[in-house]
């Protein structure tokens, strides 16, 4: 009963969100978004998906070319909504960096940009799945949330993503139930 | 169109079979092996075993946009594409070349090739019991069953015993146990939920799912190898499919004529001899038409199609549709609901266990509401749960781990997370006559036929059921102790559950059914009807089984009464 109730008053905040986004945002994010908008985004979306999954002792996300397949996906797949967050996210995190630190994001030291993706990261959204869930509901997804989430799925589906940073078996052949991790066992790349 | 007698030879087979689907390649196969002459046709492209699977073998970084659609498929193929991913569109219509008219929400997901939705099924395959069968009759809905289990259990074994299922006995009066081969073993996590379910309520059990993947090497298939891209199509034959198992058979007899690009637009009918004649086709890639006979017509071309079939083929004996005296033909449509269930983390348990290999399956909570008697709960019939455990991939840790980025994040991404358990309801449907499809009078689509309409609607009954499954499947994760347990309610119009059935039922009264109790049509003996549409009700359980079932004893008989000069 509990739970519901919490559940209930999620909802009500669900909908004063849904009526205080103006006319004017709900324009901006149907807009047309030309295909070079997104594309001249290439070099900082490079560096962004290497800040979230970095080169260490197995590849990174440039090393997998996932700034490639989150362009791809933005150009192919993405509704014009995401489009339009897409790119205003991408343009906050510049005017972040040019209003702080006074120059553009890619001339920022690694130490900077961590600043303004930080800033970026903790307001994307609420702390817990359940709460964005329904807030993506009502709002749809915020840019980070969903920025994150293509270059985990750009990188974990890439050849080095899947057979370095991650365990892949093209065809296990039998199936073991239950069996003892192994010492610095990775995560399985696919399902 | 003129035929000459020469010409008509060429074209008379002992039977035709409409649909290469799941129950139509039983229908050409048990047909064939009894040594009768067949002509199957298939509307769709042939699809060959292994050569036609295109992406059967390709790895994740082969997909240029991962599993995503585009925005052109999903304005193209607006109702396929909530179905499909491009591992497997090929195997989907394009509804742009297959429009059809939903006067409610309807998804009507189909496959029209060679081996149909048999390449892309759930595989999950439970026997139905007298719970179901007298259920109807018992509660004054609709109208009772013209057969009981007994009838069909022997066709039950016959067809598991060709398929391969893997499965456990455990005794169940209203789950029956079939012939299985070894069962996958149930993982940590599920185990402990198993346990948890066994030790709260001695109703609920939760066994391994009963599943048409091959666990050791059966009619010269298999075994699976666990990769669980199954909807690909297996180069491996590891599960069962119309074009790895029933159509090879049927052909290895010598007698099987494939026909694929064949659309068949009705069935012909003889007023004097009071029998269907054969069937009229277009071949889609000349756009000629032909005709052509048979002494017996199976009609197997899938729920929606096949009254589709039907309700075209009017004649002055039948001006309303085939076999349509009863005024039913295109009423009592079904699907399953499946749009509740529940997703829980289990916390610092096994953490120091984990898994190899990827089984194409999982866990199955059979029925437990209004077994004996109606347990009041707002709620007639019951539905089950599927699922399965895994520990948190990266999939989900994506959705998880909110605000992180870099090495941290990187090394919580790579490694194994805690352990879960994600399991839905299937839930009965009841037949209602409101539920209904039927043919426009106005609307045609490239072939000159007119469009499918489709009025569905789940009521009450399964509403209700649909709240249930939501509260049964967050209160089983929370008494074994799971954490962070999200119980999903979704909002799927009809046909997403994709075992849309009912529409020509059986009964044993002519009056208010189609066909008898053989699968026959009660008026014209020689046309049977052995798909989803024969249903009288739903059950919870996934129907495919019973329909290959209910095929295997539908040509036992046809080919006996054949012989006794009977049709």
């Amino acid at each position: 009963m509990k739970r519901r109730d919490y559940l209930k008053s999620i909802l009500v905040l669900g909908g004063l969100g849904v009526t205080s986004v103006s006319v004017f945002e709900w324009v901006k994010l149907t807009r047309h978004v030309d295909t070079k908008q997104i594309l001249d985004k290439r070099p900082i979306i490079a560096e962004l998906a290497e800040m979230i999954i970095p080169k260490t002792d197995t590849p990174g996300a440039k090393d997998a070319n996932v700034h490639d397949y989150v362009l791809n996906i933005m150009i192919n797949c993405a509704s014009v909504k995401e489009q339009n967050r897409f790119v205003s996210g991408i343009q906050e995190i510049e005017d972040y960096a040019s209003d702080k630190f006074g120059k553009d994001f890619l001339k920022c030291s690694l130490k900077e940009r961590s600043e303004a993706l930080k800033h970026i990261a903790e307001h994307a959204g609420f702390s817990t799945p359940i709460l964005n869930k329904i807030n993506e509901r009502y709002l749809g997804t915020p840019f980070y949330p969903k920025f994150k989430a293509l270059v985990v799925e750009g990188f974990c589906l890439s050849k080095p993503g899947a057979t370095q940073a991650l365990a892949y078996d093209y065809v296990p052949g039998s199936y073991e139930a239950c069996i003892p991790l192994k010492p610095l066992q990775k995560a399985w790349a696919t399902k | 169109m003129y035929i000459s007698d020469k010409t008509k030879e060429a074209a008379t087979y002992d039977a035709i079979v409409i649909g290469s689907g799941i129950s139509g390649g039983w229908a050409a196969m048990e047909l064939c092996k009894k040594g009768l002459k067949v002509l199957l046709l298939e509307r769709g492209r042939d699809v060959k075993h292994v050569v036609d699977y295109p992406t059967a073998t390709l790895n994740p970084w082969d997909f240029k946009l991962g599993f995503n659609n585009t925005n052109k498929d999903k304005e193209e193929d607006p109702i396929q594409s909530t179905s499909y991913s491009p591992a497997d569109k090929h195997f989907y219509v394009r509804d742009k070349e297959h429009p059809y008219i939903q006067e409610k929400p309807f998804h009507w997901i189909r496959g029209y090739q060679v081996g149909g939705k048999s390449l892309i099924w759930g595989r999950h395959c439970y026997r139905l019991s007298d719970l179901d069968f007298e259920a109807n009759a018992k509660e004054g809905i609709a109208i009772d069953w013209p057969i009981r289990y007994k009838d069909l259990e022997q066709w039950y074994s016959y067809v598991e015993t060709h398929i391969g299922i893997s499965g456990t006995k455990e005794n169940l009066p209203h789950l029956p146990d079939g012939e299985f081969l070894p069962a996958w073993d149930l993982n940590c996590v599920e185990k402990h939920l198993k346990d948890s379910i066994k030790k709260h309520d001695p109703n609920r059990v939760l066994i391994n799912a009963r599943i048409a993947n091959l666990t050791k090497t059966w009619d010269g298939r298999g075994p699976c190898q666990e990769r669980n891209l199954c909807s690909r199509g297996c180069p491996y034959g590891g599960y069962f499919s119309s074009n790895s198992s029933t159509i090879p058979a049927a052909l290895a007899t010598g007698n099987l004529t494939l026909r694929p690009f064949s659309i068949v637009t009705n069935i012909l009918y003889d007023e004097h001899k009071q029998r269907a004649t054969g069937v009229s086709v277009i071949d889609t890639l000349s756009n000629e038409k032909f005709e052509f006979f048979s002494k017996i017509v199976f009609v197997n071309a899938s729920t929606i199609a096949t009254t589709s079939i039907l309700l075209n083929s009017t004649s002055s004996r039948f001006p309303n549709g085939f076999g349509n005296d009863s005024g039913q033909l295109g009423h009592n449509l079904m699907d399953h609901t499946s749009a509740a269930g529940a997703y829980g983390i289990l916390y610092d348990q096994y953490s120091d266990m984990y898994y190899k290999g990827r089984r194409p399956e999982g866990f199955f909570i059979p029925r437990f509401r209004n077994l004996k008697d109606d347990e009041n709960l707002g709620f007639k019939r019951g539905y089950n749960f599927q699922g399965h455990g895994e520990r948190q991939e990266w999939g989900d840790k994506s959705r998880y781990i909110v605000n992180e980025f870099g090495e941290d994040f990187k090394a919580k991404l790579t490694t194994p997370g805690p352990w879960t358990v994600w399991m839905q309801g299937w839930g009965e449907c009841l037949p209602y006559f409101t539920n209904k499809m039927s043919l426009s009078d106005k609307e045609k689509d490239k072939w000159g036929l007119p469009l499918v309409k489709i009025d569905f609607a789940y009521e009450d009954n399964e509403n209700k059921m649909i709240d249930d499954i939501r509260k049964t499947s967050a209160e089983m994760l929370t008494q074994a102790g799971f954490k962070d347990i999200d119980s999903f309610r979704y909002t799927k119009p009809g046909g997403s559950t994709i075992h849309e059935m009912g529409t020509a039922r059986m009964g044993l009264d002519p009056k208010t059914s189609v066909l008898n109790k053989f699968n026959q049509i009660h008026d014209v003996k020689n046309v049977f009807v052995t798909d989803g549409s024969c249903m009288v009700s739903s059950g919870s359980q996934n129907p495919s089984l019973t329909y290959m079932a209910l095929t295997a004893r539908a040509c036992d008989f046809a080919v006996d009464e054949l012989k006794k000069g009977n049709i």
